[in-house]
């Protein structure tokens, strides 16, 4: 079966995130206000082969472990749903 | 000493540290695709370049990290054989956890090309053992991903191990530490070595200060001296 994965990876909590900081900067200067904090990460989508949707998800967590995601700095978030013909 | 340097789609300094290394210390130096699986047998010294690997996609050194060759660099760093990553390198090299850490963007969020000041922190190791504790030099850096991090818990372990080899510093005092990091590097970190010594990273380029036209000549030339005196008197680790 065809899935849909996504994976959200966003700086781990401790992390300074630099662009984050910038981009909260940049909002308070266009004015909006109440920001507590912003932080930046990035998405990887992907179209995969699997049998069911456990081991799909399996599979991207392997894939985050080994490339996507550098666990010392970040932490990532998987969703799989399939693919809708 | 047979020297190889690692080329990797996008390494721009891989030529600069070639020639550094080949007139300096009149000796071989292998220049080797990352899709290769291995070294000459009698390879020492192993280099990877600095840049800006597969456009520094993902992670700043995250796909060099998992290149073909990586698999001997490996095999070569476990034989106690020497290993130096700069910028792009060392980034690589904590991506292979070849080096605790991680290199995240300058505090500035901006690219930083200038001269930077490091004291030599450490001595007991494969690279800097001509140095005194102390001494300062000057390399450059040219980095947008050059602060070093680590947990505090890690950060502290790594400190009290003797593993900081150098530490960006005030050349006139000769102070070091995290106010004088130009991109916000924890403890002002410019370089480590592994517990074993035979692996070094740092974010500055001693290959840019090796020659005379380049940078005011400041000392580069040393740091391959260095390497090579502890290659001749100790080999591999």
């Amino acid at each position: 079966m065809l899935f849909h994965a996504e994976v959200l990876i966003t700086p781990r909590e401790g992390v300074l995130d630099t662009q984050g900081k910038a981009v909260q900067k940049t909002l308070t200067h266009l004015g909006y206000s109440g920001i507590d904090e912003v932080r930046v990460g990035r998405i990887v989508r992907m179209k995969l082969e699997a049998a069911d949707a456990a081991s799909a998800e399996k599979s991207v967590k392997s894939m985050c472990e080994d490339l996507l995601a550098n666990e010392l700095i970040e932490t990532f978030a998987i969703t799989v749903k399939e693919a809708v013909k | 000493m047979k020297t190889a340097v690692v080329v990797f789609p996008g390494s721009n300094c891989d030529r600069d540290v070639q020639r550094a290394v080949t007139e300096t210390l009149q000796t071989q130096v292998d220049m080797v695709w990352h899709e290769n699986t291995k070294f000459a047998d009698d390879t020492d010294l192993v280099i990877l370049p600095g840049g800006f690997s597969y456009g520094d996609y993902l992670r700043s050194g995250a796909m060099a990290a998992r290149s073909p060759i990586m698999d001997a660099v490996k095999k070569h760093a476990a034989e106690g054989k020497l290993l130096l990553g700069i910028c792009n390198g060392f980034q690589t090299l904590t991506e292979a956890h070849l080096l605790p850490g991680a290199l995240i963007a300058n505090t500035s969020l901006t690219f930083i090309c200038k001269r930077s000041y490091l004291r030599v922190e450490q001595t007991d190791n494969m690279f800097t053992s001509s140095f005194k504790v102390g001494d300062i030099v000057q390399y450059p850096i040219a980095h947008h991903e050059g602060l070093f991090f680590l947990p505090p818990d890690e950060l502290k372990e790594l400190e009290d191990a003797k593993q900081v080899v150098f530490r960006y510093a005030d050349p006139q005092t000769g102070d070091a530490g995290a106010k004088y990091a130009p991109n916000g590097a924890l403890n002002g970190i410019a370089g480590i070595c592994n517990e074993r010594g035979n692996i070094l990273g740092l974010m500055p380029h001693p290959e840019r200060s090796t020659f005379g036209h380049l940078n005011g000549g400041s000392g580069g030339d040393k740091f391959w001296k260095s390497i090579e005196k502890a290659f001749n008197e100790r080999g591999a680790l």
